[in-house]
């Protein structure tokens, strides 16, 4: 389940890059998206959907979760065009998505520790 | 290239062609063009027929070739100026120092 | 590959997570790191700590990453501070603001740190590129400022020389743009002690310093020469041998010198290498060429150099009139030459002589469609001979130790009577003594005739009366030359004698010469005659001087002059 949502290449080039600041990375990230998910769960405004989706795909991509930042990508093009409707179900998926692929980062956190 | 030479076979004479407009922009190559050969010609021979325009720096070059060739030991021919070289030249008298045709 | 030099950069991003992962990848490479969470602060932090480099959000709270860029930019100046942007935007319009806005480059996101260091190095290169293009520019400008110092001193110096002449004497008429010593164009101008003017107009090889600095010398040979009562052959060789001494081989002066005489009603002319200058007979409206016939000064050593000059008759009002390559060398806009043509038509269109300047100023500007600054002309006429005379040479002593009871004798034979002029020197000797020198003028022109007269009347044996008319005028000079070169013997024997007398002085003059002599009585009683060309040499010496008298035969010449001291 996890191969399609996380690139791990990607987890594997940032655990090089970072070395011992991975951990503190990894914490931001998390922080940022717990953040975000809330300003889009609050909001029903299109251009501050569309930007908070646009800044939550960046991060997202970078830390290699490919289908929320694929997710995020469809609320901030289409936030405009969309039913409030429509708009929340995208944001429940989001919600999901960010659920199903948090555990990988602490787990990712939890191994840095430790070694 | 408008400097261009050619020493005969002997490596007697030294022909200097020059085209276009003999002004100070050709001081290097004219320069050139003499100076770098290992053996001193007896004889030069100056082509203007493709020259267009001649100014006082042209003279100034034909006077340094004069000069490094051995001044009034030198044997230096002018040849195939147009009518207006040939009426520069006339002017300053050049043919005083060179032959001209 | 060269290794990349460290750099600070900016990194100007609001999302956290990215904002910590960018600045440890850029630090991984070398590089010291700024960062910025908006607009706002990165135009803060560029403005305190001007960064090498910027990477830039494209989309930030407070203000967005385009107008922050476009800030940054106008910060900078004249450097480049390469600002790339980060953006995970897709469309090309997006991508198109980033550039428009000053951006230089993009990166998307994720970031590929491989990309990133490639970039990086790409934009400091031209980061770099401009520096030195800025450092050159500012290099460039400095030394034009010198150059342009140089020149201004140069031309002030020179126009100190250049104004001890006479060129506002009434008879000379004169065209010289302001920068024609930067054009190489001469122009000089002086009184000979004996009234006579010679005039010059050069033009130098090249332009600019190179062209000035070769004037200096000789317009002080000119001046110089020209002041003691030096002929023009003599000033001529002076100058070349000067200039072939010292410029370098491929620099030489093109030039016309005049000598016009107001007494003899005459102008010796040398042309090297100048365009033709015309003298204007106004009775017959002749305009009469006078071209160049020798190579330019500076170029033949002084063996070879060749002073002979030609000489031609003037009356009064005739006008000699000269002018540098810049007129003839004019071009329109098909790079047509006004030519020698143009010049002749202006000449035989030319109704009022006075006009003349306009007249050919007004061709040019038609010609050309506007006016050239490198121009001279110049026009001298012979106007009747009552003209005041240039200042008098400048002595330094105090006249406390001034000889005043003595005499000298000098005999001047056969070839050197060829090449050597004394006036000069026994001008110079004369004017030793104080109380003669108000009189040099008289002196000088009463010397040179005398000892002309002795030279070509009484050696060579020339006769005067065939100067009557321009031909005769060209073949007595002529004959002259040649006998001149001929010549093995004779002589010419000066004898100056100075005593005190009352609360002055006198000086007595003897000339003789070893020629033939003449019919003393005869000459004496022909009337004086202004319009015959010659003859008249006996007049002015009976005029100048007090006590002419001729003996043996008119072999022997002797005259006086008396001063006193001033109370």
């Amino acid at each position: 389940m996890t191969e399609t949502h996380i690139d791990r290449e990607a987890l594997s080039v940032l655990r090089e890059v970072m070395e011992e600041g991975y951990p503190e990375l990894l914490d931001t990230f998390l922080a940022d998206s717990e953040s975000r998910l809330g300003e889009l769960q609050k909001t029903s405004d299109a251009k501050v959907l569309s930007a908070v989706a646009h800044s939550f795909k960046g991060s997202a991509s970078n830390m290699g979760a490919v289908r929320l930042a694929a997710l995020c990508q469809e609320l901030e093009s289409e936030a405009k065009d969309k039913s409030p409707s429509e708009i929340a179900r995208l944001v429940a998926d989001i919600t999901g998505e960010f659920a199903d692929v948090r555990p990988v980062y602490e787990d990712e956190r939890q191994h840095a520790l430790t070694h | 290239m408008s400097v261009v030479t050619e020493v005969s076979p002997d490596q007697k004479k030294l022909t200097i062609a020059v085209k276009g407009r003999f002004d100070f922009g050709r001081h290097q190559e004219f320069r050139e063009s003499y100076e770098r050969l290992d053996k001193k010609p007896e004889s030069i021979v100056v082509d203007l027929k493709e020259a267009t325009y001649l100014d006082s720096s042209a003279l100034g070059m034909l006077l340094l070739l004069r000069d490094h060739a051995g001044g009034d030991e030198s044997d230096i021919r002018v040849v195939n100026s147009s009518s207006d070289v040939k009426k520069i030249l006339a002017i300053s008298n050049f043919d005083k120092l060179f032959d001209i045709s | 590959m060269q290794a990349q030099e460290p750099l600070t950069v900016l990194i100007a991003e609001d999302s956290a997570a990215d904002r910590l992962l960018l600045s440890t990848i850029v630090r991984r490479q070398g590089h010291q790191v700024l960062t910025a969470a908006n607009g706002a602060e990165a135009v803060e932090t560029f403005k305190e700590q001007h960064p090498d480099l910027v990477l830039m959000d494209a989309l930030m709270p407070v203000m967005d990453g385009f107008e922050a860029a476009r800030q940054i930019k106008v910060l900078a100046g004249e450097a480049l501070v390469p600002i790339i942007f980060l953006t995970s935007l897709t469309e090309s319009e997006a991508l198109a603001r980033c550039l428009e806005a000053g951006g230089d480059d993009f990166l998307a996101k994720p970031y590929n740190q491989v990309i990133l260091a490639a970039k990086i190095k790409a934009m400091d290169r031209l980061r770099r590129l401009q520096a030195t293009v800025l450092q050159q520019r500012d290099l460039i400008a400095r030394h034009h400022d010198y150059l342009l110092n140089e020149q201004r001193v140069a031309k002030a110096v020179f126009d100190k020389v250049a104004h001890s002449g006479c060129l506002s004497a009434p008879n000379i008429r004169y065209l010289q743009s302001p920068y024609a010593l930067f054009n190489g164009d001469l122009l000089l101008a002086a009184y000979t002690p004996a009234g006579d003017m010679h005039v010059m107009l050069g033009d130098f090889t090249g332009h600019g310093l190179p062209a000035a600095v070769g004037a200096m010398p000789l317009a002080e040979v000119f001046y110089g020469m020209t002041a003691k009562g030096y002929g023009l052959a003599e000033t001529l060789r002076e100058m070349n041998a000067k200039l072939k001494r010292i410029l370098p081989v491929d620099m030489f002066c093109c030039a016309t010198l005049l000598s016009l005489s107001f007494q003899s009603r005459s102008v010796e002319v040398w042309n090297g290498g100048m365009p033709d200058g015309y003298l204007h007979r106004m009775a017959s409206g002749e305009r009469v060429p006078l071209p160049a016939r020798h190579l330019p000064l500076g170029i033949l050593s002084a063996q070879a150099f060749d002073d002979r000059t030609d000489v031609y008759p003037m009356a009064v009002d005739d006008r000699v009139f000269l002018l540098s390559d810049g007129v003839i060398d004019t071009c329109d806009a098909n790079d047509q030459l006004f030519g020698v043509e143009r010049l002749q038509q202006v000449f035989a269109a030319n109704r009022e002589p006075d006009r003349l300047f306009e007249d050919i100023e007004q061709a040019l500007r038609d010609f050309r469609g506007q006016a050239r600054d490198d121009v001279s002309m110049v026009e001298v006429s012979l106007l009747e001979s009552a003209q005041t005379h240039g200042a008098a040479p400048v002595y330094s002593d105090s006249g406390q130790s001034c000889p005043l009871n003595w005499s000298a004798s000098f005999e001047f034979r056969g070839a050197t009577l060829r090449r050597f002029n004394p006036l000069p020197f026994l001008l110079q000797l004369l004017l030793e003594v104080h109380g003669l020198r108000a009189q040099s003028g008289a002196l000088y022109s009463v010397l040179a005739e005398l000892y002309s007269n002795g030279l070509e009347h009484g050696v060579l044996g020339l006769d005067s009366s065939l100067k009557r008319d321009a031909a005769g005028f060209a073949r007595y000079y002529e004959m002259r030359a040649a006998r001149l070169e001929a010549l093995q013997d004779g002589f010419v024997r000066v004898h100056l004698q100075v005593q005190p007398q009352g609360e002055g002085g006198r000086l007595v003059i003897r000339v003789e010469d070893s020629g033939k002599g003449f019919d003393v009585a005869r000459v004496m009683e022909r009337p004086v005659d202004n319009v015959r060309l010659s003859g008249r040499g006996i007049g002015l010496v009976r005029q100048l001087g007090r006590n002419a008298s001729w003996s043996d035969q008119g072999r022997s010449a002797s005259v006086e002059f008396f001063w006193e001291i001033e109370a």
